[in-house]
């Protein structure tokens, strides 16, 4: 009898356990959802077929680039339309970001091995990405900053200010460095977030340049 | 008996299978959607209420865990492009930050370059607070700004409410 009650008593307790897993589960599929939905329009981080670094996918790709015009560092207005016609990657940096410090000398060269093939680059700074518009002091040190990087880098392509206002339409922008890659028809073909390599940026060139 | 331990097997077995199902699915939809929003880096974990006595400078320490494979500089950064830790109290809510004192950060280097060393906090760290209160009870949010990376990306500087009830008797 004694033996019974225990049999009984284990297997009500293991359908408990049994009906809290289900519920726990219903509850992160919950959330799951809910993070998906107020996520929409982020890119997500998908592992590579076979391992190796995760792929970003971006709503972006094989969509036109957002159109933008932003002011470089000399105040001269650059327009992505301008460079319809060449494969273009447009990197989203910042001075504080050690990874994007990291990528772009490797940028600069793969810059100067392409150009002659109609490649350009376009560095944009999201230095500012806290600074309010009214913060004329705030916006002169991060506008300093930047320009000191570029100096030191003898960075070649044209950096452009106020990345921040253009995040929301390449998808928010949560982490840097962040690029989308662009082929001649100024369409999306892929994009990247996070420090990969060198020859992953090489061959997303290679592929807005469609060889 | 036969009866219930037959009841009993199979409630297990359902179980082990049911539960290594479930486990699987969870992971694979975990794997496959990894969102890139990482809102929470930094989390302010307590006191939520102190008492000092008012008009006299008290001590109190800010205890503050940092996300799991993030980390954030420190006070002090190794170099100066990059934005420190800094904790600050707004004026007219009845608490005045008299100082702050900061943990030393741990040196770091990332796999990719390790030449630069970085001045960083991990896991959990504390503030020494240095406070002065005029008698009463304040809701004080402070303030922590912050900018976090892991080892190949960085989110945007930050800054987050740090809650305390602030009690000067």
């Amino acid at each position: 009898m004694r033996r019974n009650t225990l049999v009984l008593g284990a297997t009500l307790l293991i359908l408990a356990i049994f009906a809290w897993a289900g519920w726990a589960n219903w509850e992160y599929r919950r959330q799951e959802a809910e993070r998906i939905l107020a996520g929409a329009g982020h890119g997500e981080l998908v592992p590579a077929p076979g391992g190796g670094t995760p792929q970003y996918v971006s709503p972006l790709i094989g969509k036109p680039a957002p159109a933008f015009e932003l002011k470089d560092l000399n105040g001269n207005k650059v327009s992505l339309a301008n460079y319809r016609g060449k494969a273009v990657l447009i990197n989203f940096w910042a001075t504080w970001c050690g990874p994007c410090r990291v990528e772009t000398p490797w940028i600069i060269e793969l810059r100067n091995k392409y150009a002659a093939q109609g490649f350009e680059v376009l560095g944009v700074d999201t230095e500012g990405d806290d600074l309010k518009p009214d913060d004329k002091a705030g916006w002169a040190k991060a506008t300093a900053a930047a320009s000191k990087f570029v100096a030191q880098e003898k960075v070649p392509y044209p950096v452009l200010l106020d990345g921040d206002s253009i995040s929301r339409a390449y998808g928010g922008l949560d982490d840097l460095p962040t690029s989308f890659f662009v082929d001649r028809k100024g369409v999306v073909v892929t994009a990247q977030v996070a420090l990969t390599s060198e020859s992953d940026i090489e061959s997303k060139i290679l592929k807005a340049l469609n060889q | 008996m036969r009866f219930l331990k037959g009841v009993f097997v199979s409630v297990i077995a359902a179980l082990a299978v049911g539960a290594l199902a479930a486990h699987g699915q969870s992971l694979s939809s975990h794997a496959q959607s990894r969102p890139l929003v990482k809102t929470d880096a930094v989390t302010y974990l307590f006191p939520e209420q102190v008492s000092v006595p008012a008009g006299k400078p008290a001590q109190v320490a800010l205890h503050f865990r940092i996300a799991q494979g993030l980390h954030i500089n420190s006070h002090t950064p190794s170099d100066d492009f990059l934005i420190p830790t800094t904790f600050s109290i707004p004026d007219g809510s009845g608490v005045r930050l008299d100082s702050a004192t900061y943990p030393a950060g741990t040196v770091m280097t990332l796999p990719i370059d390790p030449a630069t060393k970085l001045s960083v906090y991990t896991g959990e760290f504390i503030i020494q607070a240095r406070v002065v209160a005029t008698a009463g009870n304040h809701l004080v949010q402070g303030k922590l700004h912050y900018q976090a990376c892991d080892q190949n990306q960085c989110m945007p500087p930050k800054t987050i409410a740090v809650a305390i009830d602030v009690i000067g008797k």
